[in-house]
């Protein structure tokens, strides 16, 4: 039985180290399916995460607004920080309308611009705000203000507040007609308070409308809302994607494994004499196919773990080279990868054999 | 060849996915928006407008169809106009908004279908969406909640009636308002043919730098080079041609933003069809190597019967190459069948095939495949023939 055993081994580890090259073809081929299958995997599964912060760029996804003709109550702000996830972005605004210099109505906003730079980045601005005394002017109200060198009168209610113009805005929304300056500049000219919260909550639909639950347990007073038409988008275009993420996976998987199959089948077709000579000196069914089937699983075994490696550095690097952010490698792929390399290999291997078994000895060997 | 065949439905739907996912977000809100040069300020709070915005100066609805007429007509895939007033109903102001819903328009011989229902596809209509030029209604939502009003009802509006044909719930200040068509709000506002502002999506082309300089001071080449591509800009500088006395404007949020999700989007599909490519060479690669394992003892025999090593590597590269370009050829078309496939199952409609992928799918396919038996016909080579026809390699 030892005897046996230590043959086997012998013959196993003939097979796998001393027929030149061969090996090194399966392996290589094994470990491009295993390559290909991980980073797909890994792509897939990164992908929504990656779309969903694209589509925080956007700026906020829900809005929280006293009911009208009220303010905010004073700790909503904060209150709201408190039950949001982590990374979330809360802006408050504050509204009045004012006389510009030309004697027209205007809207000014009071807002806190360290926020608001985070929440909206593709504000076309020259210059964020730094100073108290500095505003953001929209394009359509900048005609109005009758400004001069850069600084502008505002009048509400028969108090003025002088500014300086730090740039204009244009988004082609409405802000472009309103005039934005900081918070507590705007609280001491006008004593109103904040009545609008913009907020970005990050990831998917799903966790954005689980926050707006949540939002509204807690405010049951205010307005909570969705900006349904960003989350509607982001959630098409994600499930879009993923099914397209989903096709190519599938079908580049199923190619490299088709490619891989073809190769390995015949690696071992080739090595139909030493089968026959194995059968022919009397050794089992079982043991000419453990033989074989040892002898793949090694390499598959092998390929897998070189494949997931090269696989996850694949994916992080085209991540990297795409959305300047890598996608973590996940260890849940690696057992996944594990199983296909090895059942394509088994089967690759089991397959021509079991074709071979019909087949005599002889006929082999002797060359038919 | 089934390399081929994923590489050429990788390649066509990575190509188009940007496309598809352009026309996918433009169902979601216009991009640009085209107003009136004098318009007076807006001065509106959230939801509250403080007084309508049209001071005066207005569009004209006649010149709409104009729309389609610009050199990117054809990339104008919704447009909707916007008139906003106000009504009294029950001693209160109600806001009320006309706006096509499905509206058929002409221009030239083209006649083509636009509106709200195309451009607001987030909105939600409790019943049914009312027909142009009609009496008929939506209620926002909220005051539909207010006035206790549901869809079927009848309600009286500016001195006529008008029919409720569905609640609308947007999540926006179309909840507050009364949304009509077109023609009833001209009607209410006593301004025929008169529109506030258009609000139209387009398929456009991510900003890069050359669409942000200022085509006011660019060269008369330049000038062309930047009309003649769709940009959000470039498009909005030809809506307010077709509008006398118009400013035409992105709208940044959407266009900007688009544009990184739409580049990160084929970034991403392509460098997936480059990974695949290589994967393919690989696998090519190793399946030429067996089979020209395999096949030593014909070189073993040409070698020995006088065959120089060019004549052995020029028919093994002719042979590669012919079966390349016939694996190129089925590859291609079954390609473009996984390709249309896909297209049909995610996004309802087909992938277009562009007959240039067909020899740019042949090259790749000559050059995965020389490339990858290169090595293998190198070994063949070296094989010493003696000892390949005495059966010892």
């Amino acid at each position: 039985m030892s005897l046996r055993r230590s043959m086997f081994f012998h013959l196993l580890r003939r097979g796998l180290l001393g027929r030149g090259n061969r090996p090194l073809i399966a392996f290589i081929a094994l470990t491009v399916a295993a390559t290909m299958i991980t980073a797909m995997l890994n792509l897939y599964y990164g992908l929504e995460s990656k779309l969903n912060r694209d589509f925080r760029a956007y700026g906020a996804n829900v809005t929280v607004a006293a009911q009208e003709g009220s303010v905010l109550p004073p700790e909503a702000l904060d209150k709201a920080q408190q039950i949001l996830p982590p990374g979330s972005l809360v802006v408050p605004f504050a509204f009045a309308i004012a006389h510009a210099g030309d004697g027209s109505a205007v809207v000014v906003a009071g807002t806190n611009f360290s926020r608001l730079q985070k929440l909206d980045k593709w504000w076309l601005v020259s210059k964020w705000p730094t100073e108290s005394d500095e505003g953001i002017v929209g394009g359509k109200a900048e005609p109005h203000l009758a400004s001069s060198n850069g600084s502008f009168d505002l009048n509400f209610s028969g108090r003025t507040l002088h500014l300086i113009e730090a740039t204009t805005v244009k988004t082609g929304g409405e802000e472009e007609n309103r005039i934005y300056i900081s918070l507590p500049e705007f609280e001491t000219w006008t004593g109103v308070r904040p009545s609008l919260l913009e907020i970005s909550v990050p990831g998917s639909r799903e966790q954005v409308n689980a926050a707006i639950r949540q939002l509204q347990t807690a405010f049951p007073s205010l307005q909570v809302r969705p900006v349904r038409q960003l989350l509607e988008a982001q959630g098409a275009v994600i499930t879009r994607m993923r099914s397209v993420m989903l096709a190519s996976t599938l079908l580049i998987t199923l190619t490299v494994a088709l490619c891989v199959f073809s190769t390995l089948t015949s690696s071992v077709l080739e090595r139909r004499r030493d089968f026959a000579v194995m059968k022919a000196i009397g050794s089992s069914q079982t043991t000419v196919n453990g033989l074989f089937a040892a002898e793949a699983l090694v390499i598959a075994l092998v390929a897998a773990l070189c494949g997931y490696l090269l696989g996850s550095g694949l994916a992080a690097w085209i991540s990297e080279a795409n959305f300047h952010t890598a996608v973590a490698p996940r260890i849940a792929v690696l057992p996944l990868v594990i199983v296909c390399s090895v059942a394509l290999a088994l089967l690759a291997a089991l397959l021509p054999l079991a074709q071979l078994q019909r087949i005599e000895p002889a006929g082999i060997l002797k060359g038919e | 060849m089934l390399g081929v065949a994923v590489a050429t439905a990788m390649i066509a739907v990575g190509v188009d996915v940007g496309d598809k996912i352009n026309r996918e977000l433009r169902s979601y809100g216009a991009n640009i928006v085209v107003y009136p040069e004098e318009a007076a300020l807006d001065v509106r709070i959230g939801d509250e407008q403080i007084k309508p915005a049209s001071g005066g100066a207005h569009l004209k609805e006649s010149d709409l169809p104009k729309i389609k007429g610009i050199f990117w007509g054809h990339n104008i895939l919704a447009f909707t106009p916007i008139l906003e007033t106000r009504a009294q109903m029950n001693g209160r102001a109600i806001p009320v908004v006309g706006t096509y819903f499905a509206k058929q328009l002409h221009f030239g011989t083209e006649s083509f279908i636009t509106g709200a229902e195309k451009l607001y596809t987030w909105w939600k209509v409790d019943g049914s969406w009312p027909k142009d030029d009609s009496r008929e209604i939506l209620l926002g939502s909220r005051l539909a909640d207010q006035i206790g009003k549901r869809a079927g009802d009848e309600i009286q509006l500016a001195g006529s009636s008008a029919r409720i044909t569905g609640i609308v719930s947007a999540g926006g200040q179309e909840d507050n308002e009364i949304i009509a068509p077109l023609s009833f709000a001209q009607q209410v506002a006593g301004e025929p043919n008169a529109v506030d502002k258009v609000y139209v999506s387009a398929l456009t082309k991510p900003e890069d730098a050359f669409a942000r300089r200022d085509p006011a001071r660019m060269n008369a080449v330049d000038h062309d080079r930047w009309y003649c591509s769709p940009y959000a800009n470039s498009i909005a500088f030809q809506l307010q041609e077709a509008f006398p006395g118009s400013r035409a404007e992105q709208i940044r949020q959407a266009a900007q933003n688009e544009g990184a999700v739409l580049s990160h989007i084929s970034g991403m599909m392509l460098l997936i069809a480059v990974a695949s490519l290589i994967a393919a060479a690989l696998a090519v690669s190793a399946a030429m190597a067996t089979t020209i394992l395999e096949r030593r003892r014909e070189v073993g025999l040409m070698k020995s019967l006088g065959a120089t090593a060019t004549t052995i590597a020029s028919l093994f590269v002719t042979e590669a190459s012919l079966l390349a370009v016939v694996a190129g050829l089925i590859g291609f078309a079954l390609g473009s069948v996984i390709a249309q496939r896909i297209g049909h199952a995610i996004f309802h409609s087909g992938v277009e095939i562009t007959p240039v992928l067909l020899p740019i799918v042949i090259f790749l396919a000559l050059l995965v495949t020389i490339g990858g038996s290169a090595a293998a016909i190198r070994r063949a080579l070296r094989l010493d023939p003696v000892v390949v026809l005495r059966g010892d390699a």
